[in-house]
């Protein structure tokens, strides 16, 4: 399934498993969970919450230096 | 999907992993609000009649305290207006001060913007220039914007001084200080200042106890308008070392923070009583009038030395 992700001003389509966590997509692009807020599909979410094909995610980077 | 502890809503917004516990929105307001509340009855931070100045820099702590602090407001106990301080950083401060500026107005709240350049006649960004610099850009940021700070809630009469400093920020103060071994610094950190000259305006923390994360959930979900940008100069520092270190240590061990505060406030008493015996004679800088231990106030020194005189 695929995900869209803003980050910043970057924007991205992600190829993702089934079941998968937003913390694993942060994993996987070296964002600390502690730095930043996520929005999907413009609430916000904890990052235990699984995606679903289509989510648009935005991670909002609160804390520099995290 | 998770649902709320409190009142069993989805979603879920926040899993706070010291205590397990996990809110909504709604939820997650109230109880960052009444924990700040809470904080100011408790330690009688600001009482009824008090003229608090808000310390408002456009950042999400600011804003969090200028929003819970302005219920007190609303409710008649308090005055209360705002200080921006412009520091005159390229590329970064504008967009805080316009912010700032805008969070004050849609609150009705007298705003007062005073400036590096106005009151010491260079910019951050000119002093980090000046080959007569001796110190990195927080020692002359904290100094200089003390200095305004204090100087505009005695101008404008105000009782307490409110400023951001959040759970992160404290136990970076606290161990950056037992790492460098400075107990006089120590001495001082707290929840409320206790002046020793009365032109010293006391200065209180509000959101003391409220992680820095939290701080930010806090005003996305409140949809307050905020700056997220970080300071250019704030990686050069050693707090940003300790900040660094204490983050990642809380992924593993969520309570850290917490009972790094605590026990420092535990054992905060026993500190002064030991170490702040050395009376500080304070009188007047010479040159401004501010309160100053020397002939001159570390503001004017530090201008003094900026300017290349010696």
């Amino acid at each position: 399934m695929e995900v869209k992700v803003i980050f910043g001003k970057k924007e991205e389509n992600r190829a993702i498993p089934e079941e998968t966590t937003i913390k694993e997509v942060l994993d996987a692009m070296d964002i600390s969970s502690e730095a930043v807020v996520v929005k999907r599909n413009n609430e916000i979410v904890i990052e235990e919450e699984f995606l679903v094909d289509g989510d648009v995610i935005e991670v909002i980077r609160v804390i520099y230096g995290g | 999907m998770k649902t709320c502890t409190k009142c069993g809503a989805t979603p879920v917004i926040i899993h706070r992993k010291a205590s397990g516990q996990m809110l909504c929105k709604d939820c997650f307001i109230e109880s960052a609000t009444e924990k700040v509340l809470k904080n100011i009855r408790r330690n009688k931070l600001i009482e009824r009649g008090d003229k608090v100045a808000v310390a408002l820099s456009g950042g999400k702590d600011s804003v969090m305290v200028l929003d819970i602090v302005n219920s007190l407001h609303e409710r008649n106990i308090i005055d209360l207006f705002a200080i921006t301080i412009d520091e005159g950083i390229g590329g970064y401060r504008k967009h805080g001060v316009e912010i700032a500026a805008k969070n004050a107005k849609k609150l009705g709240i007298d705003h007062r913007i005073a400036s590096f350049k106005d009151y010491f006649g260079k910019t951050l960004d000119e002093i980090m220039h000046n080959e007569s610099r001796q110190h990195g850009a927080c020692t002359y940021c904290g100094v200089f914007r003390r200095w305004i700070i204090n100087r505009v809630a005695r101008e404008e009469n105000a009782t307490k001084i409110a400023t951001g400093h959040n759970l992160d920020d404290e136990t970076e103060a606290i161990l950056m200080n037992y790492l460098e071994g400075n107990i006089d610094n120590l001495t001082r950190i707290g929840v409320k200042s206790e002046p020793k000259n009365d032109k010293f305006t006391i200065k209180i923390k509000p959101i003391r106890e409220i992680p820095e994360k939290e701080v930010a959930l806090y005003v996305i979900a409140r949809e307050l308008d905020v700056h997220f940008d970080e300071c250019p100069y704030s990686r050069e520092s050693f707090r940003g070392e300790v900040g660094r270190f204490v983050k990642e240590l809380s992924a593993n061990h969520p309570t850290i923070m917490y009972s790094t505060l605590k026990g420092f406030d535990k054992i905060k008493p026993a500190i002064k009583k030991e170490f702040s015996g050395k009376k500080v004679n304070m009188g007047n800088c010479i040159q401004c009038g501010e309160p100053a231990s020397h002939e001159l106030c570390r503001a004017c020194l530090f201008a003094k030395s900026l300017n290349g005189e010696q």
